[in-house]
């Protein structure tokens, strides 16, 4: 059975629709034939109603069912009919049978989802109005669709705690909570922290926690993807857009080697929030709050929007004032400078007195043309990638490596990230044995080996980076790169799969993707005009390097692709899993 | 024939409730005879034969129920006592557990054996201190006897038995929220399917019985499955039964009856009749608050399971309630919505929220703060209920409401026209 994402939150939106299967069509040995509205579906044994109504692209609407879940069947909003059964039954925990008939549109089952609907508003507080959840609500989709419009009830609702901060980053409004129990089963199930529980009965039973226990753990802000309506909302993201302003662009997580695929969520060119998006074969349908928030260095470290060039060629000196230069003579001055000051460096102290760090947080296109330029036609003998790691491998997602492109970078032939390569490369340097560094996207005070002195020591120092690093403002060129979701272009997470980021900001300022500031510097060194686009870098990538054979950014589509079997596999590549 | 008290037979006794008095009428004759002469198998059968039904409130065929255990063995079977008796105007089950322990606890005893369990859980309410107290007291007599333990009488059969106290939820005497909460979890109706026989108690078959059913059987196994299809109505509604009357009557209680008597025969005869001469019957519930209310002119029914569904009601869990011309029909249905919405657990969507709803919409009735379209809406959300839930607790509350609207449809029209209650203002009494 294949586990498919939540369903769009428009329920009078269907699907397309796959054909339906010829009556004659053989059917498994592990398959049943039914009908779903008339319409013959076939379905693994064992699927629900509920699933095989999806895959056949009939939404049965549904608050408390969650693919990713246990079956609670405590909203009763999947009621459908089933023929020869004197109840209507709950799709979601209603396995499929051979020749069963259902009927998930009739009068009755209409009449049964109005009923739920009326329930379940007849106590909510009506407020979309200030509801984040507002627009992609359960509840609002599902009123429009199914609702009788108006409301019966004439009583004083029964009223809860609100803008309860139930721990964390989330705040439950415990008035517009519809009891479907996700959030604690998710707590239960999949973060396994068990922080959530229901208490008291009846209209009165509210989800909390136990004293001194509040929602705590690594996870939290899925209890807020979960929750169908506006009970649970991330505090991050409070207030600070309507979701209908919103612009989703599917892409990937990069705070760690997992690779989450993720909903980048925009408005006015500024990332607001970023929440999974389903992939059974990475991250199902969870991400972590630390990944949710890999965002935020974006708005909180300084950026700088046009490339920086101090004092002359064999020392670094005080800012050169570039403000009358138009951007493309500054660009072209700055990369004509990093060229000729590489170039000194090579010729006057040979191509072993060059050296370049680059970051496993680089793209795949980036680090091909990284080694392209810099290791093939400049001629930079040592090339290292900083590990970064932190903590531990978990039993969900989180994965020690916080790079998402280590896999990349091994199976580039870069090597993988080695903390002693990088050390070797600062100390030489700091001993004067490498007088010219090109840093690609990493901080060098950031590792173990740095030293004030190096700055001093070192001829050149050109930095690429999306933002002003104490290394950029220590560099002779420092040239701005695009930051997360300005750029796009793959990572290769830990099982070896690539994915693919895209694009959901401008620019800011100036800046430029990092492979293309790298194919402009190469251009200098004599790289041939082509790889107009990332995609044409990848391209190139898939025809050359074995690892990413037979792959392209259409293959990879929105949920990425496995490596070829075995051809990972580098000298430097650790094998998958480790 | 005159019927012969059976499951009554000893309360009355000095020594009621303790195992020499027990033993002293014939009591586990029907345990030695069963061990001896049955195999598991034929004491299923026996049952099957007996026509009993289970006396907890659906009338489920007992024999077939325990037919359902699937036929592997690759796990334990469990035996259930349902004693979480708590059905507004139910109160048998209480009466043969203070009354009468042993006669349930052999019940007990053969039915495990009938269903080949080694294991068996009494669920008693919590609020049945003395039950508690007595049925425990029972037991540790039954042990010491070699009626409970290893190798019962000889026969290689062991039992024992866990005494269970419940919390105190109404719920809990639903099948699967007592699973639930004798695994220590929040009293939570199961989906089902499947059903406890496939998937029970710790994921282990499980065969859940009322404490009259187990009554039934010891009976059963005493005197023959012959003997008991002859009481009653055979086939279909055949034993003795215990029948509670409570209300407007002289002499509320717990009567020993046929299946099949006449309503009017329990309420004239045994309970004494009405309460006041000058007040007539008005309405009665015959098996208990979640049933359907019948008016005054329907009351001459037999109190059987099919009878009663005939009738448009149901014998439920015989606890039958009697009103007289006094009762406002608003005021009592508002008693019996305040209780269920107490008592909803809240799990599922129609109940938790419906039952809520009627409490307000009937106390607005009721203080004479009532439209005229609450009386269609009360029917209304007792239709969106009913059938939608995960359990029966939704008919539990929806069939009152549905039948209290219909039958006194006026009475209800007019507390909403008159904003006040007729019952008062035209001084009936």
């Amino acid at each position: 059975m294949q586990e498919t994402s939540p369903p769009p939150h428009q329920p009078n939106v269907p699907a397309v629709a796959p054909p339906a299967p010829s009556p004659s069509a053989p059917i498994g040995a592990d398959e049943v034939a039914l009908l779903i509205d008339d319409r013959p579906v076939v379905a693994k044994k064992g699927t629900t109603v509920l699933q095989a109504a999806e895959n056949a692209g009939v939404l049965v609407p549904h608050y408390c069912y969650h693919p990713g879940l246990s079956i609670a069947g405590n909203c009763r909003m999947c009621l459908v009919e089933i023929e020869k059964m004197p109840k209507l039954q709950i799709a979601c925990a209603t396995p499929v049978a051979q020749g069963m008939a259902v009927r998930t549109g009739n009068d009755r089952v209409r009449d049964a989802r109005a009923g739920i609907q009326e329930f379940l508003l007849i106590n909510h507080p009506l407020d979309c109005p200030i509801c984040d959840q507002a627009g992609e609500c359960r509840l609002q989709a599902y009123e429009a669709a199914y609702g009788l419009g108006y409301s019966r009830f004439h009583e004083e609702k029964v009223h809860f705690p609100k803008r309860y901060d139930i721990g964390g980053k989330v705040v439950f409004d415990a008035e517009r909570c519809i009891r479907c129990t996700r959030c604690i089963r998710f707590c239960d199930e999949v973060s396994q922290s068990h922080e959530l529980a229901l208490f008291q009965r009846g209209d009165h039973a509210i989800i909390g926690t136990f004293p001194g226990r509040p929602l705590d753990n690594p996870y939290s802000g899925c209890t807020v993807d979960v929750c169908p309506v506006g009970a649970l909302t991330w505090k991050p993201f409070r207030f600070k857009a309507r979701v209908w302003f919103l612009k989703n662009v599917p892409s990937v997580c990069v705070g760690c080697a997992r690779g989450c695929n993720v909903d980048v969520a925009t408005f006015r060119n500024r990332i607001h929030r970023l929440t999974p998006r389903a992939n059974v074969d990475v991250n199902r349908y969870w991400m972590c709050d630390a990944g949710r928030q890999s965002y935020s260095p974006l708005y909180e470290r300084p950026r700088f929007e046009r490339p920086i060039l101090r004092g002359g060629p064999g020392a670094v000196g005080p800012e050169e004032d570039t403000s009358s230069m138009d951007t493309g003579s500054l660009w072209d001055l700055a990369l004509d400078r990093s060229a000729d000051l590489l170039r000194g460096v090579a010729k006057a102290h040979g191509p072993k007195a060059l050296a370049a760090i680059v970051s496993a947080r680089l793209t795949v296109e980036d680090l091909y043309l990284a080694k392209r330029v810099l290791g093939e036609l400049l001629g930079v003998p040592r090339m290292a990638v900083p590990p970064h790691e932190e903590g531990e491998d978990d039993h969900l997602l989180v994965r020690r490596d916080k790079t998402p492109n280590a896999r990349g970078a091994s199976a580039l032939g870069i090597g993988a990230p080695s903390a002693g390569r990088v050390k070797e490369i600062l100390e030489d340097a700091a001993a004067g044995n490498v007088r010219g560094l090109v840093v690609v996207g990493e901080d060098l005070t950031e590792f173990p080996g740095f030293s004030e002195a190096l700055f001093q020591k070192l001829d050149v120092l050109v930095v690429i980076d999306w933002w002003q690093s104490p290394t950029a403002d220590r560099a002779q060129v420092a040239l701005p790169a695009c930051g997360y979701g300005e750029f796009e272009g793959t990572v290769v997470n830990f099982q070896e799969r690539v994915q693919r980021l895209r694009v959901g900001l401008d620019p800011r300022g100036e800046a430029d993707p990092t492979w293309r500031i790298l194919r402009d510097l190469g251009r200098r060194f004599g790289l041939p005009s082509e790889y107009a686009t990332s995609r044409a870098v990848f391209d190139d990538v898939a025809a050359k390097v074995p690892a990413f054979a037979g792959l392209s950014y259409r293959a990879l589509g929105d949920r990425g692709a496995p490596m070829p079997a075995g051809a990972a596999r580098d000298a430097g590549a650790s094998p998958p899993g480790a | 024939m005159a019927f012969e008290p059976v499951l009554t037979r000893n309360i009355h006794r000095p020594d009621s409730g303790t195992i020499e008095g027990y033993l002293a009428a014939g009591g586990y004759q029907g345990l030695r005879r069963a061990l001896k002469e049955f195999s598991p198998g034929q004491l299923v059968e026996e049952v099957k034969n007996s026509g009993l039904r289970g006396r907890g409130g659906a009338g489920f065929p007992t024999g077939m129920k325990w037919g359902f255990l699937p036929k592997t063995r690759d796990k334990p079977r469990y035996l259930c006592v349902n004693a979480d008796e708590s059905e507004p105007g139910t109160f048998k089950d209480r009466l043969l557990i203070e009354k009468d322990p042993h006669l349930v606890l052999e019940g007990i005893i053969l039915s495990a054996y009938a269903i080949e369990s080694s294991l068996a859980f009494f669920y008693i309410r919590g609020e049945f201190h003395e039950g508690y107290r007595i049925f425990q007291k029972a037991v540790q007599e039954a042990r010491a006897k070699g009626f409970l333990g290893t190798n019962i009488l000889g026969s290689g059969f062991s039992l024992d038995i866990i005494i269970y106290r419940g919390a105190g939820a109404y719920i809990c005497g639903e099948e699967t929220a007592l699973l639930e909460s004798l695994e220590g979890k929040r009293g939570y109706p199961r989906i089902k399917p499947p059903f406890p026989a496939i998937v029970g108690l710790y994921g282990c078959p499980t065969i859940i019985n009322n404490v009259e059913t187990l009554a039934n059987v010891t009976l059963i196994a005493e005197r023959g499955a012959a003997w008991y299809a002859s009481i009653g109505r055979p086939p279909k509604n055949t034993g003795p039964k215990l029948f509670c009357l409570s209300g407007h009557v002289k002499r509320p209680g717990v009567f020993e009856a046929p299946l099949g008597v006449p309503f009017l025969e329990l309420l004239n005869e045994h309970a004494g009749g009405m309460q006041h001469s000058d007040r007539p019957l008005k309405a009665a519930v015959p098996g208990g608050s979640s049933m359907k209310i019948l008016p005054a002119s329907k009351c001459d029914v037999l109190m059987d399971f099919d009878a009663l569904a005939a009738a448009g009601t149901s014998l439920g869990s015989a606890g039958g309630i009697v009103m007289d011309t006094s009762t406002c029909m608003v005021t009592a249905l508002l008693n019996v919505a305040r209780f269920y919405a107490h008592e909803s657990c809240g799990q599922c969507t129609p109940c938790r929220e419906g039952t809520g709803w009627f409490v307000k919409i009937l106390s607005r009735l009721e203080r004479g703060d009532g439209r005229p379209e609450d009386v269609g809406l009360l029917t209304g959300i007792a239709s969106n209920i009913e059938g939608n839930t995960v359990c029966p607790f939704g008919e539990a509350i929806a069939w009152p409401v549905e039948s209290y609207v219909r039958v006194f449809r006026e009475e209800f029209e007019e507390h909403a026209k008159r904003k006040a209650c007729p019952m008062k203002t035209t001084a009936v009494r």
